[in-house]
């Protein structure tokens, strides 16, 4: 067996934050090596090191059993290692073979020998399997078509190692069924392919070779054949350490949101939800885990008005909300608190008092007859900037000056003073500090103590352990089970987080 | 706040930078450019005739400017503010000498077919962008030569005047929008601008609505997720400007003109529009950029008869200050970090 690649000890660090750290990766030649693990794992920002874009702090990169160094992608590209981004670097008005030229033309006396490249990208075409017709122009191209394109630009550079950065995450399943016969045909031939995911059932489909990254560690190298789905979500989310679960007493009462049968579909039209039901009660934390991309996050939006429903039916306190707009939502007393609090959470380069008013600036006593108070809006946010903690100047100050973490908890206090009594929490601490942590947790128990409905999503199970009196486990669009807060075992959630129902208890497990 | 001071700033150096290559171009024509500003500013204001001159140019700058930054605080950019004029005009024109009314109601009555008229004139654009998200930059500015077309057929194959140019009648004189001062034409449109610009200042600072609709243009989702309609306010936004816009054409039919002609109004409306986004959307701002405009449009009458240099160095100017300060915006925004809500300069 020989190395394609090999990393040894590498470490990234962007100031205080250690992107990767000591990473070790052997990439055997001829194989697909997947790598997988959560978004932040430091997943692209390893490949962007294999691919000179960023430069490691410590650690050596070997290439074909020698030592390089890789000031940058041309070095990168000069050892034989191709890169397929995320997003596509494309000219739509140029042609397929112009695109896959462009910036090493093939000259003929000065100009462009058109004819040529077109005749070599039909070579490139044939020989690789990745139809396209050189003459097209790109704008006119499907995504999947337009992946080929980069694929094909990689190989007319003559890249023999090829990295793929979530290349899936784009396309159609038909697409990306094509996309895995392209990549077994690369390896039919010879060349190493690295394939960047955080989809199990891909990794477990197409990859000789996976390695697990987790906080910038690679936690486990290994032929896929060894290993379960469950085994990879169990090493993708981490060993439970804290079952710091936080006191309570129960105080559910009676039913608050309930859905039933919801169904609806994502960006690219694809079913986000497939069948969900639940019901949340006053004073109780629903929890709902799963790995990221299994339809939390369009839950959410569903459920605060932000996206239609294809099907199914949502009541808040016995009266049906389905398909209400965003803004009788929260008339009807539902908190939203986004996953992604800096696009839709705030306005950045607006004023924390700017940002507390939002949604509730046609409501007396914030404002009367149209016209804003503006003297009770100080003294509001002052006195929610004491509340809860908010580490700033002053009302005044904007969004943007402030971390994180008191962002965050700007998005809660204006949530959690609505008056509503149902709460949906998306993320609560991601990217917040361990200090602004714990105040973000106390404040969700204080709310539940209240007799509030609360449902969290969440990627980080331990949180849910931490917070959830039930959590509900995601995957694939529908709720594969139930878990108890206090009865947390992570091997049945890991299980159920890979889409694969546990055995009943009685029934001995038998080695397989 | 140090916000808004950079910006100011910039947008200072960005002026001064342009008169400075103005300067330049003037030194090409073998004219001093010192000569040629103080003939300038002679020309502007040198007496009180002059000053109301300035002041009389300034006027539907001022208004087609407050018309620009209604949509522009919305994020949405009206372009078509030219053509709402020119519609606006004629019809405040038509309501003038068709009827014979009573002075104060014949008054509203025509800048209220000028408001119409505009409102009407945005109305389509300002659907398509609402409900299909079609871009209202090119719908408007395409509107704007529909507008100017339509006006000019009818003055001439409906409404000409017997025996004279291609103008229509003059409307009664209850109709017209009185005069300032004896010694110009100066009139209340002036007044009624000023007015607009605290008005509009007021709305965007203290209202709800007001305040919806900044968040909206600041950050749509974040507008969204808080329950603004955005649809809704987008279609009410632009025909506000719209309307704003027909304003423009009534003050300038009513008060000025008190007839329509081919080549009713030239420029105003894009000059607002200029004016608008100098000032950053700011319509306090924009009654200094629009009075900026005026001067010049004023002071370069005195130019062609006092100095050398042709008028036309005034469009140059304006031209300067246009790609000068554009650049600026995108220098700007480049250095601070282009993820969300920023994007309120988006052209």
């Amino acid at each position: 067996m020989s190395l394609a690649i090999e990393l040894k000890s590498i470490t990234k660090r962007f100031g205080s934050f250690v992107a990767n750290e000591d990473v070790n990766l052997a990439v055997e030649s001829g194989k697909i090596h997947a790598i997988i693990g959560e978004n932040g794992a430091g997943k692209t920002t390893l490949m962007n090191v294999l691919f000179g874009l960023l430069q490691p702090d410590e650690g050596e990169i070997w290439i074909d059993g020698e030592k390089k160094s890789l000031p940058n992608p041309a070095a990168a590209i000069a050892a034989g290692i191709g890169m397929v981004h995320q997003h596509f670097k494309l000219v739509p008005s140029l042609t397929v073979a112009e695109n896959v030229f462009l910036g090493m033309e093939i000259r003929k006396g000065g100009l462009i020998d058109h004819a040529a490249q077109i005749k070599k990208t039909a070579e490139l075409s044939k020989q690789f399997g990745l139809q396209v017709d050189p003459n097209e122009r790109v704008g006119l191209l499907s995504v999947g078509i337009e992946q080929r394109i980069e694929i094909l630009k990689v190989l007319a550079r003559g890249a023999r190692i090829i990295i793929l950065d979530e290349p899936t995450a784009v396309l159609t399943p038909q697409e990306s069924r094509e996309l895995f016969q392209t990549l077994r045909g690369f390896v039919a031939q010879g060349m190493t392919v690295i394939f960047i995911s955080h989809h199990l059932e891909e990794v477990m489909e197409v990859s000789d070779n996976v390695s697990v990254l987790r906080l910038g560690k690679n936690v486990a190298s290994r032929p896929t054949a060894e290993l379960t789905k469950s085994d990879l979500v169990q090493l993708m989310v981490g060993r439970l350490v804290s079952f710091d679960r936080l006191p309570r007493t129960p105080t559910a009462g009676k039913t608050m949101l309930e859905v039933e049968d919801l169904w609806c579909r994502d960006d690219r039209q694809l079913q986000a939800l497939r069948g969900v039901s639940f019901g949340v009660r006053a004073g109780e934390i629903v929890g709902i885990a799963g790995v990221a991309g299994n339809g939390q996050t369009e839950l959410a939006e569903v459920l605060s008005g932000l996206r239609p429903s294809s099907h199914g039916a949502i009541r808040l306190d016995g009266r049906a909300i389905t398909g209400l707009t965003a803004r009788d939502i929260r008339a009807a007393g539902v908190g939203h608190v986004p996953g992604d609090r800096l696009v839709r959470g705030v306005d950045r380069n607006a004023s924390i008092a700017q940002n507390i008013l939002m949604g509730r600036q046609d409501k007396s006593p914030w404002s009367k007859h149209g016209i804003i108070d503006r003297g009770y809006l100080q003294e509001q946010t002052q006195t929610l900037i004491k509340r809860f903690d908010i580490r700033a100047q002053g009302p005044q100050s904007t969004a943007k000056s402030l971390s994180g973490g008191n962002i965050q908890k700007i998005v809660l206090a204006r949530e959690f003073t609505g008056g509503g009594n149902c709460l949906l929490i998306d993320q609560p601490t991601r990217g917040v500090d361990i200090g602004a942590q714990e105040q973000i947790h106390g404040e969700i128990m204080r709310q539940r103590d209240a007799g509030k409905a609360i449902l969290v999503i969440s990627v980080q199970l331990d949180e849910l352990i931490r917070l959830a009196d039930r959590i509900l486990v995601m995957f694939g669009g529908t709720i594969m089970g139930e878990i108890s807060g206090d009865r947390v075992d992570e091997e049945e959630i890991g299980m159920l987080m890979a889409g694969v129902i546990p055995e009943p208890r009685s029934n001995t497990v038998g080695a397989a | 706040m140090s916000d808004r001071f950079d910006s100011f700033f910039g947008q200072a150096l960005a002026i001064l930078f342009a008169l400075g290559l103005g300067a330049l171009v003037i030194l090409t024509v073998d004219e001093s450019p010192m000569r040629v500003l103080v003939t300038l500013l002679n020309g502007a204001f040198g007496s009180p005739e002059r000053i109301a001159g300035t002041l009389l140019q300034t006027t539907p700058i001022l208004i087609c400017g407050i018309a620009a930054c209604i949509s522009f605080r919305a994020g949405l950019f009206n372009i078509g503010i030219e053509g709402q004029l020119f519609m606006g005009g004629f019809w405040a024109t038509w309501v003038g000498f068709s009827f014979n009314l009573p002075p104060a109601l014949h008054l509203l009555l025509a800048m209220a077919a000028a408001v119409f008229a505009g409102m009407a004139w945005i109305a389509i654009p300002a659907f398509f962008r609402a409900r299909y998200k079609t871009n209202e930059v090119v719908s408007t500015i395409l509107a704007n030569y529909v507008a100017i077309l339509i006006t000019s057929y009818l003055t001439i194959n409906w409404f000409k005047r017997s025996g004279g140019q291609s103008e229509t009648p003059p409307i009664f004189e209850s109709a017209y929008l009185p005069e300032l001062f004896s010694f110009s034409r100066l009139n209340w449109g002036l007044i009624i601008g000023l007015a607009l610009a605290l008005a509009v200042h007021f709305f965007f600072t203290r209202t709800s609505r007001g305040y919806a609709i900044s968040e909206m243009g600041a950050n749509p989702k974040f507008a969204e997720y808080g329950g603004i309609d955005i649809k809704k306010q987008t279609f009410l936004v632009l025909i506000a400007s719209g309307a704003v816009g027909g304003m423009a054409g009534g003050v300038e039919a009513l008060g000025v003109h008190h007839r329509f002609m081919e080549g009713f109004a030239p420029g105003f409306g894009f000059d607002g529009v200029i004016a608008a986004l100098l000032a950053n959307g700011n319509p306090i701002g924009t009654i200094f950029t629009a009075l900026f405009f005026g001067a010049l449009r004023s002071g370069s009458l005195l130019l062609e008869v006092d100095t050398t240099a042709s008028r036309e160095i005034i469009t140059v100017i304006q031209a300067l200050i246009i790609l000068a300060v554009s650049a600026q915006i995108t220098i700007r925004r480049k250095a601070s970090d282009s993820t969300a809500g920023e994007r309120r300069w988006k052209f």
